[in-house]
């Protein structure tokens, strides 16, 4: 190991590592803060890109299809059926007013199926005790935070139609 | 005179500011995607503008330390 002949006192070694340690820690966290504004940049954006898709983005719609008979439901009954496609259940209720409400049968919890359960209106996700109001669809106990989407019904000569999917 | 000592400090704090405004970004942009799937459209539109005041914010931080590190080097107080 000799004087490098550029100067008195530096080694030679220098010419391969001529970056102090505590220079090299201030570059890299330089490049670390460009890197991470480069990030910021990206997620505006994505941000940016997903308001426009939901601007853009128009809703979907079904066509209408016969669920049940009117007559035969009475206060308290519940129907299964599924709507708009055979992957999708959902879940006809009359209240005891006799008013008809549908719902996607899917909590918004982890996705169980919800019941009926006439003693107290309601709907309810036996895997997490998930509670939805049967009015409207609202959740009014356990873990879910979101509404149960809701299925347009139609009455067209006494037979019940789904016409729409409300979310 | 501003110095390299300075700067190492200033760098470590406002790495941790833009970091952290990162993650707020993220956390807006997995917002605005659940809102999207749950046709909550209303959230879209605020998580965006958000998202774009935090990177100004950022891009501010890294102007800042960028400045500051030219004048560093300018003042010649490099060890």
């Amino acid at each position: 190991m000799g004087d490098d002949p550029k100067g008195p006192g530096v080694p030679r070694w220098r010419d391969d590592f001529p970056v102090r340690w505590d220079a090299d820690h201030y570059m890299t966290r330089r490049e670390l803060a460009k890197f991470l504004t480069l990030g910021s940049a990206l997620l505006v954006a994505a941000s940016g890109a997903v308001a426009i898709a939901g601007r853009v983005a128009k809703p979907e719609a079904f066509a209408p299809q016969p669920i049940a008979d009117a007559e035969t439901l009475t206060p308290g009954a519940s129907l299964l059926f599924r709507y708009p496609t055979d992957d999708d259940p959902c879940i006809l209720v009359c209240l005891p007013d006799g008013t008809l409400k549908a719902y996607s049968q899917v909590c918004t919890h982890l996705s169980c199926a919800v019941r009926h359960d006439p003693g107290s209106d309601s709907l309810v996700c036996p895997c997490h005790r998930g509670v939805f109001a049967a009015a409207d669809g609202r959740p009014t106990a356990g873990p879910p935070t979101r509404p149960l989407p809701r299925i347009a019904l139609a009455r067209r000569d006494d037979q019940v139609y789904a016409v729409g999917v409300e979310v | 005179m501003e110095t390299r000592q300075q700067g190492t400090v200033l760098f470590s704090g406002i790495l941790v500011l833009i970091g952290t405004l990162v993650v707020i970004q993220l956390w807006l942009l997995t917002a605005g995607v659940e809102g999207l799937l749950a046709h909550a459209r209303d959230v879209l539109l605020p998580a965006a503008v958000a998202s774009l005041v935090l990177f100004l914010v950022n891009a501010g931080l890294l102007w800042y330390v960028t400045a500051f590190d030219a004048r560093v080097r300018d003042g010649g107080t490099r060890s």
